[in-house]
This record gives structure tokens, sequence and C-alpha cells, in this order.
């Protein structure tokens, strides 16, 4: 019950603040835009008047992008750099932007306000960074340890079966899937606890992240795994449907877009779904434990 | 010569074994060379020890006093040899590492020993570290019509890191193992301007040139392995820990085996030919594939080149710790390449398996010479393997087949070389360690076969097909210069079209096989000039004359096409009106420029410049065609899918 009561109030909660997604998407859109705009503006030039372009309906040609020779490095080392630069900018304008959501989805939020999700953003904008930045960091390292070594290990020994790569691979993949979970729950954890309390250094919430992670672990990762099922739900319709989907007319690539957008709105929502069902277990923790000492000191 | 009584007879009945005929009703080839092996695997020091009993035959009118013979083996003995001088590296520095070959016997017909006039020779770069080729002179000179006959022993060790040979714990492949005559090529033989050995050292590219042999070998070996090889077997025996297994070949130009105790063993029936697939239990679930892979091209090469004349066809595909003995060809048996997971969008074992058979034909039964000639080998077969893989799995698709993604045989080859920053460095006309700059690969396989699409893209297809059959009728089971090649091409071409190409196709591999320069037309422009004053009666010439409307506003409309690159090449071009009217024009592509000029009420819209993708030695096919109203659409929707991709990306991964 308890999952589903969080789960409710989460959602009414991200129901309130869902200006602040759409906020959040815009930022995103305008910032993905800047990147691919003129990535696109240089394909018009340096494809000129030439009708290969055509050869593109079906799908992507390699062949056509390979002939524009020279043009081709250019374009290439664009979109690798332009790629690589709005991924660094979308991870600081994700700590402003997940600092607002958080503060818009926190008990005594109130009614959206777009100046409350600025100034929350503005706020723990820095330990907002910092807790991404050391969780981003965290993965990374259980990555290498849990898949990349034992599978780069199985890949040297030459006297196991080959089978072997394959299933080491599998079996530490699906460690580390069932392990993301986990490290989300301290991340939204932390990034709760330090919404609502302001005080408290960053380090120390990413601490307050794991013993309120470890505090009833059974039912939060249950919580956190449904909410990133549902998170996954619309990533796997865009991969489904979305590369099968070839218009031909300008107004045909309108609608991709526009359909394209709703699925990255509605993992937005999802996401901003899972963030408030962790601050409202939070506070749910908390309360039973305010409580609980209450209750002690009234004993006492 | 004078023969020893005994050893004479023995050799003798060995002549009449191998000329005998066990797998086919008549001999396919002269037989000019044959051996008879008998070879013992000790899987433990990694050598195989051996005794051979051999002959070759002197069909020229020359009297020759020598032969000549590879000992390929030796060029893994040492950093020094041209082998590794060549591709770089070393065979290893531990004993078990490097392979070698050791003669320990050697007599002619005679009896006589010839160990002592055993001398090893490099006629192709004077190194006298490299010991892959040795010569002994003959007693007596071998005349016209003489059989030469050697019985030699020797041990040949096998190298650990395996480049297509070797060995790798338990598993062994043995090939370029035995003593092996060169070919003696009389005057006019490959327009040979005098008669002699053709017998070159082991490179690091090439492999094959001998006469089409019969091979008689028994292998003993522990009774725990599993082996296949290019021949039939005949008997399999087992006497305790040991068995002996005996394969007979015939009509084919090397003879290699393979021993591992892992292999799983499937057998499969095309027609009259027996397939043997033998492959790593891990990989079984890749059996479809690669059967259906190899049936593919059987039976595409029999209908548009000539019959698979061998009742048997073993393939492998070699486990990981043996990868380096993937994708090799000897005829009969061929080596595949794969892993334990292949995605099933992606054909590269189909594509292996596909090549490597096709060395059947083009080496195999057509048995060019690797070393001086290695488009006519390579080139030619990957021809075909890109047509058999665009063929069957799909014209876009033949090596990626992605929804998102795809990616033909034929385009992958064509970007290898049109894309290659050293394109231009070398002709085809050179020996196949004559290569500058890393250009080996792409000029031998990958332009070879972009000239050979680009040929049937102007005679057509079928007419393609017919210089092929022609060539296999006239060439197969013997040894064509690629001149031979050409000349089949010029006597089917006029057969099938007169003089529309010329009198012979010279002028189509003067340019490309045997040039560097690259293939480049272009429309540079395309004009419509309002007429103010009519200047004339409309051109009626291009039979739209029913569009030509005088009441309206008239137009010069010109499309001006130009040739960037040195080869001339005919040239299609489609020229597409505002009205919908659609004019086709050749040019012969040799001036530097052309223009197409039209009067009348319509306008250019659009002009391309081979409007069917024939032409694949374009090396730029985005400026053959112009329009003056673009179509932005696929850019657009590219630069869409970017956009969503990145944004689903950063909602993954920023969390
Ligand atoms: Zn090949």
């Amino acid at each position: 019950m308890k999952i589903i009561n969080s789960l409710g109030t989460g959602f009414i909660r991200v129901v309130k603040a869902v200006k602040g997604i759409i906020i959040t998407w815009f930022c995103f859109y305008f910032l993905v835009l800047t990147f691919v705009y003129p990535l696109r503006k240089s394909l018009d030039f340096t494809f000129g008047s030439s009708m290969i372009t055509e050869r593109l309906a079906d799908g992507f040609d390699f062949e056509v992008f390979a002939d524009l020779g020279n043009a081709l490095p250019s374009i290439l080392s664009f979109f690798s750099t332009g790629f690589m630069i709005t991924f660094f900018a979308g991870f600081l304008l994700n700590a402003f932007l997940t600092a607002g959501l958080f503060g818009s989805v926190k008990k005594d939020s109130g009614r959206f306000s777009a100046p409350g999700f600025f100034s929350a953003g503005a706020l723990n904008f820095w330990p907002f960074f910092l807790i991404s930045l050391l969780i981003t960091f965290g993965i990374i390292f259980l990555f290498i340890i849990i898949v990349l070594l034992p599978v780069s290990i199985t890949a040297m020994a030459e006297t196991l079966p080959e089978r072997s790569i394959f299933l080491v691979s599998l079996v530490s993949g699906i460690v580390f899937l069932l392990l993301i979970p986990v490290i989300l729950l301290v991340a939204d954890n932390s990034r709760s606890f330090k919404t609502g309390h302001r005080e408290v250094p960053a380090l120390k919430s990413i601490g307050k992240g794991f013993s309120l992670t470890s505090s009833d672990f059974g039912r939060s990762y249950l919580m956190m795994l449904i909410l990133i099922l549902g998170q996954v739900v619309p990533g796997i319709a865009a991969i489904l449907f979305l590369p099968a989907w070839k218009p031909v007319t300008g107004g045909g690539v309108f609608l991709l877009l526009v359909v394209s957008q709703l699925l990255f709105f509605a993992r937005l929502f999802l996401k901003t779904w899972r963030y408030a069902s962790v601050t409202a277990r939070m506070d749910d923790i908390l309360l039973t434990n305010t409580r609980g000492m209450e209750i002690q000191q009234v004993n006492n | 010569m004078k023969y020893k009584s005994g050893l004479l007879a023995g050799l003798i009945s060995l002549a009449a074994v191998l000329q005998a005929q066990i797998i086919n009703k008549t001999p396919l080839s002269e037989r000019i060379t044959g051996y008879t092996i008998r070879a013992v695997l000790d899987a433990d020091a990694k050598t195989v020890s051996c005794t051979m009993e051999a002959f070759w035959v002197n069909r020229s009118a020359d009297p020759v006093p020598d032969i000549q013979m590879h000992l390929y083996m030796n060029a893994f003995k040492s950093s020094r040899t041209t082998f590794y001088r060549e591709r770089g590296g070393s065979p290893g520095s531990g004993e078990l590492d490097r392979g070698w070959i050791d003669i320990t016997s050697f007599t002619d017909g005679n009896g006589n020993d010839l160990l002592s006039l055993m001398e090893f020779i490099s006629p192709d770069d004077g190194n006298t570290e490299d010991r892959t080729v040795f010569r002994v002179i003959l007693p007596e000179p071998a005349m016209p019509g003489d059989t030469v006959f050697i019985k030699t022993g020797f041990v040949t060790k096998l190298p650990s890191r395996i480049i297509r040979t070797g060995f790798s714990g338990d598993f062994f492949f043995v090939a370029q193992w035995f003593p092996k005559f060169g070919v003696y090529e009389p005057a006019g033989m490959r327009f040979a301007a005098s008669g002699g050995w053709n017998c070159h050292q082991f490179h690091a590219n090439s492999e094959f040139y001998s006469n089409h042999s019969v091979y008689d070998v028994e292998i003993t070996l522990p009774a725990r392995f599993i082996t296949g090889s290019g021949g039939l077997l005949m008997s399999e025996t087992t006497a305790g820990d040991l068995k002996t297994v005996i394969y007979r070949a015939e009509d084919i130009v090397d003879f290699a085996w393979t021993a591992w105790p892992g292999y799983s063993v499937v057998n499969d029936r095309w027609r009259n030919v027996d397939i043997t697939l033998m492959l790593p239990h891990d990989r079984i679930k890749q059996v479809d594939r690669q059967l259906t892979a190899v049936k593919n091209a059987l039976g595409y090469l029999d209908e548009n080149v000539g019959p698979y004349p061998w009742p048997h066809l073993t393939f492998v595909d070699p486990p990981a710790i043996g990868a380096g003995a993937g994708g090799m060809e000897y005829t009969t048996f061929f080596t595949s390449s794969s892993s334990y997971f292949v995605p099933s969008f992606f054909y590269l074992p189909e594509m292996v398996t596909v090549h490597e058979f096709g060395h059947a034909y083009f080496m195999g039964i057509l048995a060019s010479n690797e070393f001086e000639e290695p488009w006519l080998d390579e080139g030619v077969n990957s021809y075909w393997e890109q047509r058999i893989m665009d063929h069957f799995y799909g014209k876009n698709s033949g090596m990626i087949n992605h929804r998102l993604f795809k990616l033909s045989d034929i385009a992958m080859g064509r970007m290898n070389y049109t894309r290659f920053p050293s394109r231009q460095a070398s002709s085809n006309a050179e020996f196949s360690w004559n290569y500058p700059h890393g250009t080996y690969g792409i000029i031998t396989y990958s332009k070879a076969a972009t000239i050979l699409h680009t040929l049937e893209g102007i005679i057509g297809t079928e007419t393609m097909n017919n210089v092929f059959r022609e060539y296999y009728r006239k060439w197969a089971f013997r040894h064509p210069s690629g001149r031979d090649f050409i000349n089949v091409v010029s006597e089917v071409v006029r057969k099938e079209h007169g003089l529309k190409f010329g009198p012979d196709m010279n002028w189509f591999f003067d340019q490309t096989i045997y040039g560097t320069g690259v293939c480049d037309y272009k429309i540079s422009d395309i004009l419509n000039r309002r007429i103010t004053k009519p200047e004339g009666p409309a051109d009626l010439s291009d039979g739209a004359s029913a569009s030509v409307d005088t009441t309206g506003p008239q137009y010069t409309s010109i499309a001006r096409l130009e040739r960037v690159g040195e080869l001339k090449l005919p040239v299609e071009v489609l020229i597409h009106f505002n009205n919908g009217d659609e004019i086709f024009e050749t040019w012969d592509g040799k001036a530097r420029y052309r223009d197409y000029e039209y009067q009348g009420s319509r306008k250019i819209e659009w002009v391309k410049i081979d409007p069917e993708y024939k032409n694949k030695m374009d090396v730029n096919l985005v400026n053959n065609s112009m329009t003056t109203i673009p179509e932005r659409t696929p850019l657009r929707r590219i630069a869409g899918r970017i956009a969503s991709f990145t944004l689903f990306f950063l909602s993954i991964m920023l969390l």
C-alpha cells in the first residue's frame, strides 16, 4: 500500500508541476536545436542542388555521405564535437532544471510558480551538479568493475569456450541493470533531501541518500523498478516506431517531429513522477522517523 | 633419363594411381604434377613428419635443367623472411613459435640423392634469409615429355601465430606445409617471352600459382582429433590411440587440412555436391546461415559462370583460437570467419563464405597467377562475391540489413576504393608485393571489383555473364593471364554488340586495370534563359516535339556537363523538363565538357548523369545530378532524427 500511496502522492505533485516539465522540455529542445540546426544547414550547403539526397528517402545510405569526399570529415567532426558539447551543456542544464523540478514536487511547494522553479534551480544548482557528477562517476565505475572487467578478462582467456563471453556479458549486464534502480534511488533521495534541507552540504546529502535508500529498501526498490519500467515505455516506443516511419513530405517530417517530442515529453513527465514519488516516500519515511522519535521522547 | 628398376616401378605406379579416376570420370586438368604424402602429426611437438612422392611432367618443348619448388612454411622461420619483412612483426621468439620445413631426404626417380644439389633461391627480392623456394639441378635435363619423379622426407613445424597456417593449443590448420612444384611456363604461356619456372617466394599478400594436381594424402594423428581437408575421405581407421585418415583430391591447386577435437561436423547436399561444414559446437546456431550462403554461391556461379565440377566441398568456420586461419581458400576446402554472436542483420560470415568459396572458380578452376596478377584472382572473385551478396541478401543490403542502416556489398567495395586516399598510387598491373602505400587490398580487391561492375554497367549483365561463361569454357583448369581474360571480354562483346564499343575492349582495361586515373563526371550548371525574340525554330530533334509550344515564353535551356577525372567512359544523361518531358542522351565522355541545349517553352528542371548508378567508378556521385528545385525533406528528416536521438540520449544519460 505504501508504494501506491507514494506513487499516488507523486502523481498529484507531478501534475501540479507540469509547467515545470514544459519549461524543462523547452530548454532541452532549444539546447539540441542549437546543435542540430547548424548541422542541417551545413548538410544543405554541402549537398547543394544535388539530387543524390533522394537516395536517403528509404533510410540512411552511407554511400551518399561517403561521396561528400573532403566535406565528410568536417561534417563528422561537426557532429561529434557538437554532440559532445550538447551533452556537457545538457549536464549543466540538467542540474539546474532537476533542482527546479525537485523544488516543485516537494511537500510544501503549493501551486507551481515559474519564479519558484527558477529560484530553486539557481539555489541548488551547485549541490545538484555535484551530486549528479559523483553519482555519474559512480555508475561509470560500477560499469567498469561489474561489466567491462569481467567481460574483458573472459575475452582474453583463450581456453574458455566462445559462449562464455556472451554469458558473462549477459550476467554482468543484468547485475548492472538491477543495480541501476539502487543508484537512482540514492541520487533521487540525495537530491530530494537536499531540496528539503538547504543547510545540509551536498556530500552529506549523498550520505543521507544512501541511508534513506537502505531504510525500507525492498519497497523503495520495487517502487523505483515500476517507475523505471514506466519510463522505458516511451523509449521503446521511440525505438520501435520512429525509425520505421519515413515521411517523404515536409508535413510528414513535421508530424514526426511532433510525435517524437510528445514521446520525449512523456519520458520527462515519467521521470519527474519518479522524483515526486521518491520525494513523497522520503517525506513519509522522515515523518515516521520523527514520529518514532517523538514517541520515544514521550516514553522517556 | 634412366631409372633404377625397383624405385622406378614404384614411382610409375604412383603416377598411374595419380592419373586414375576416383572422384570424377575424366580428368579435369592436364595433371602436370601429382603428390602422394604420408604424414604423421605430433600434436605435442606441433610437427608433421612426412614422406612424399611426387612427379612433374615436362609438357613444354624445352629441355628443362632443373626443378623449382616452394617451401612456404619457412616463411615463419624468422622475422627476416620476405613474408615477415613485408608484413612486419615476427613469428615469435620461442622455439615452439616459429614455423619451418626441413627436408631430410630428397632423391630422384633413379634413387640419386639430390639433397646436396638443393639450393635456396630468392627470385623475387634476392633476400638470402628467405628459404621459401629451392631449386635442384637435375642430373640430366628433363626432355619434352619426360616425367621427373621425386621422393622426399621432410618435417614441417607449424607456427604458433596462425597466419593462414599454424596451431593454437589443439587446433591445427595445416596449409603451405609440403614441398610443392612451381609452374613451368613455356614461351607464350601467359605471354611469357621465354620458357622458365614461375616459382615465387612466399609473400605477405599472395599464395597461389600451381598446376592442377592429384593428391593422395594419408594422415596419422591422435584419435581424438576430428579432421577435414580438400580431399574426399577414402578411409578412416583407428588403432589404439591413433587414427589414420586417407584423402584423395583431384585437379586442385593446393592441399590443406585441419585437425581439432572441438569441431562439430554438419553435412548437407547441393545437387550432386556433398557439403561438409566444420565449426565449433558453440556456433551450431549459425549452421543454416553458413550452408545457405555456400549454396547460394554454388547456384549462382554454376548458373552464371560454369559448373562446380567436384562432388565434394568442405568448409571450416575456425574457432576464435584459430581465427587466423579464417577467410582462406583451397578450392574444394575453404575457411569462413565468424564468432559466437553475429547479429542477424550483419552478413559478414556469409560474405566471407561466399568470397572464399568463389575462389574455387577464380584461382581454383581458373588458375591465374595470384602473385603476378592478383586482381584476376581477388578482384574478379570480389566482383562475384558482391554480386552474389546483393542478389541474395538485398540490392541495397548485401552487407548490412538493419532497418536503420543498410549497406550493399557492391557499395562497400566501391567506397573502399573511391574513399581510399592513395587510390591513384598504383594501377592493377603490379606484382602482389609491389603495391605502395598499403594499396594492395584496395586496388586488388575493391578497385578491380568496381571496375568489373562498371564494365557490367556498360556492356550489360547478360553479356557480362556470357563473358565469364566463355572465360570458363576456354580457360578452366588452365592458367589464364589478365590479357587472356581481356581478350575473352573483347571477343564476347564484339559478338554480342558488334562494333558498338570498338573493335576490342582494350580502351576500357587500359584506362582502368592498367591505369591510375579516376573517373568523375559532373553537372556543372543548368541554365534556362528566356528568349526575348524567337531565335528560330525550336529544337525538334529530341523526339519530344509534342510539348514544344511556341505561344508562351520561350527558353534556351542548357545542361552543362564536365569530365573532371582522367577516365573517359561512356556517359548516360537524363534531362527532365518542367512540363514532365524527359530526354535521354548519351555522351562518349571523351571531351572535357559537353553542353546539351534545347529551345522551347519548357525549362530544364533537373539533370542526372548515370541515372541508374551503373558507373561504379565515378568517385563522386553527389555531383552527378543537379536540380533547380532542391528537395530538402530527406535532410530535414535526418536532422529531426538526430535531434530526437540526442534528446532521448540526454534523458537516459542524465539522472
Ligand atoms: Zn580472396
